[in-house]
């Protein structure tokens, strides 16, 4: 800013008699070359300097994103056609759509999608009621709010891997602090609500609660200090309750942003890796074997490149179908509280 | 409603608050106070909740790790990724909110999809090209894929922060004589350093707390903390003090950060989610 400032006091505010000349800075120039400019010719016109400016700009990114993510997803893609192990990388074998049907046939793959589908809808779910409440604790703005804020988003920044270390110490029957009274109250099976098959995975939404709930909350907050204050306003004249404004005023027209949180939550709760496996790794009994899990045990335990390329393929067009859903639903939201 | 009835209403607001941050905040305080208990009292049966404050835990840290490898793995990796995802995210940002095609905001949307990919999806066969061209177990390979992640989000960030700046700033400097390349460089750029540092931020968060990328493609000699930690988990000579101390490393830069970019940190939260 301070650029555009001095060039333009730099110029005498009184223009001399006569044409602009170029000689003296003068005439519409746009770039470097001035129009009136003649002693050399200008070597392509603006727009098609500007255009080829911002391809230069773009380029790299967009290639660099080619080569290193789609280029190893379309090789994911192949790979999934193939009976291809790296234990026996000579007996590699085109089987089509196999991969693919065993995902279905398979009970241990079958129940990777359950669970996976469990877990990412109760921890949704879960994660939506809290942060609603937390929103519409933080909605006031004052100095306090803004400091309980700051503190609640704590936990979204703490190593993921930590998270999962924590809570399975935390949660251990015999020496941790909350499972000691847990299983002391008799509220748990002796090996700890991580421990046991039933309990395993409602604790990992607990724990994928604790770390995303405050993120969920902060962005409905941004949806509600978004909302016009003046109808609310009008609404209370109007004598509506609480309750009332909520339903009839609030939550409709904050359906976009609670249309927006669901989606990135549900994709990242999708995908959830790290405190599952730094809790469970999967277990008990597969009882928390997700997907993301699975396709790594598969592939990078196992080496089963084939089935676990197809188990992450799966996994795209899954989150792919979740986010063309949830984008429609915010288009026909958005409209309808433009309407409202 | 009468003064009274709001006054109480504030009142129970806040220690509702207050009670929620303090259940939040509660694994964090007992994280950090694990490091600077004595063995006997971190896992004392029943829980005891005093304790004399000790050091040894940080001299396990030293004596079974050597931190400055894990912390130079960590930094180098996750400074390393922000600004390569920088570097070629910001430029691509700028292009794509200044293009005139309708290709641009279908470009924006790839870069968003990009990031909604599983990891695991591009870590297998990128396994393999490292394995391939021997990079497997550098920093290098970690990069190189996280940056791919980051940059998509970086481009996607600036993009919205670009777009909603007026172009008439540019054009003015323009026909001022200004080159194109200063326009961005000299106009654009200094009026979105929020959304710079806000992507910054974010980009060392996601790389320094990042797990399964680097517990695959690195080695022992170049494994960042967040691994280091998980596997350090079961040995036997390492206590939960040690462990505690150790994630001190892990988490601490990280909250403060957050805690003092607190501005950019929400804003970057919020404006990345669109």
């Amino acid at each position: 800013m301070a650029f555009l400032v001095s060039r333009v006091t730099a110029r005498p505010l009184i223009r001399p008699f006569g044409p602009p000349s170029p000689a003296r800075g003068e005439g519409v120039r746009f770039g470097r070359r001035s129009y009136l400019d003649t002693s050399t010719k200008p070597s392509l016109p603006y727009r098609r300097r500007r255009q080829l400016f911002l391809i230069l700009l773009g380029a790299p990114a967009l290639i660099y994103v080619l080569a290193v993510a789609v280029w190893p997803l379309a090789q994911g893609v192949d790979n999934s056609f193939y009976d291809y192990s790296l234990l026996r990388p000579t007996k590699t074998a085109f089987i089509g759509l196999d991969n693919y049907r065993a995902l279905w046939i398979n009970e241990e793959a079958r129940r990777s999608i359950v669970v996976s589908a469990i877990f990412t809808f109760s921890a949704v779910a879960v994660e939506f009621g809290l942060g609603l409440g937390l929103a519409l604790l933080l909605w006031r703005d004052s100095l306090f709010q803004r400091v309980c804020l700051a503190l609640l988003l704590i936990p979204v920044t703490v190593t993921p891997v930590v998270v999962g270390l924590v809570f399975r110490a935390l949660l251990a029957s015999d020496y941790g602090m909350l499972g000691y009274y847990i299983s002391a109250w008799g509220l748990s099976h002796p090996r700890g609500w991580l421990g046991d098959p039933t309990t395993a995975l409602p604790t990992l939404v607990a724990v994928d609660a604790w770390q995303w709930a405050p993120f969920m909350a902060l962005i409905l907050l941004a949806g509600l200090k978004s909302l016009p204050t003046d109808i609310l306003e009008a609404a209370e004249a109007d004598g509506a309750t609480s309750f009332q404004r909520f339903r009839l005023i609030i939550l409709p027209m904050l359906l976009p942003a609670i249309f927006l949180a669901l989606v990135l939550r549900t994709m990242d709760a999708f995908r959830v890796f790290d405190i599952v496996f730094a809790t469970t790794n999967g277990g008990p009994a597969d009882a928390t074997n997700v997907l993301m899990i699975y396709a790594v045990k598969q592939g990078l335990e196992f080496f089963n490149i084939g089935f676990a390329a197809a188990i992450a393929n799966v996994m795209i067009i899954c989150i792919a179908i979740f986010s063309f859903l949830f984008i429609a639903l915010i288009r026909r939201a958005d409209k309808r509280a433009n309407e409202l | 409603m009468s003064r009274a009835a709001s006054q109480r209403a504030l009142l129970v607001e806040r220690s509702a608050l207050i009670v929620v941050v303090a259940i939040f905040l509660a694994p964090v305080a007992w994280l950090i106070s694990t490091a600077y208990k004595p063995a006997r009292d971190i896992f004392s049966i029943p829980p005891s909740f005093l304790f004399t404050p000790t050091l040894a835990n940080f001299r396990g840290v030293f004596h079974y790790f050597d931190l400055f490898s894990l912390l130079e793995s960590s930094l180098v990796i996750s400074l390393g990724t922000t600004a390569l995802s920088l570097l070629i995210g910001v430029p691509a940002g700028y292009a794509l909110a200044r293009a005139r095609t309708k290709w641009a905001i279908g470009i924006a949307y790839f870069f968003l999809a990009v990031r909604t990919v599983p990891a695991v999806a591009t870590l297998l066969p990128f396994y393999m090209m490292m394995r391939d061209i021997g990079l497997l177990g550098t920093w290098w390979a970690v990069i190189l894929l996280s940056t791919s992640l980051n940059a998509s989000f970086v481009v996607w960030m600036m993009f919205s922060y670009f777009r909603s700046l007026p172009k008439e700033l540019e054009e003015a400097a323009l026909t001022d004589g200004c080159t194109l390349f200063g326009g961005f460089c000299r106009v654009a750029l200094p009026l979105v350093k929020p959304g710079m540092v806000a992507s910054a931020l974010l980009c060392i968060m996601f790389s320094w707390n990042d797990f399964l990328y680097s517990s695959f493609l690195t080695r022992s000699g170049s494994k960042p903390i967040s691994v280091a930690l998980l596997t350090a988990y079961g040995t036997k000579d390492i206590t939960w003090g040690t462990l505690g101390a150790l994630a001190h490393f892990s988490t601490i830069p990280i909250v403060l950060l957050a805690l003092v970019l607190n501005r950019y940190f929400v804003q970057g939260l919020t404006r990345g989610a669109h």
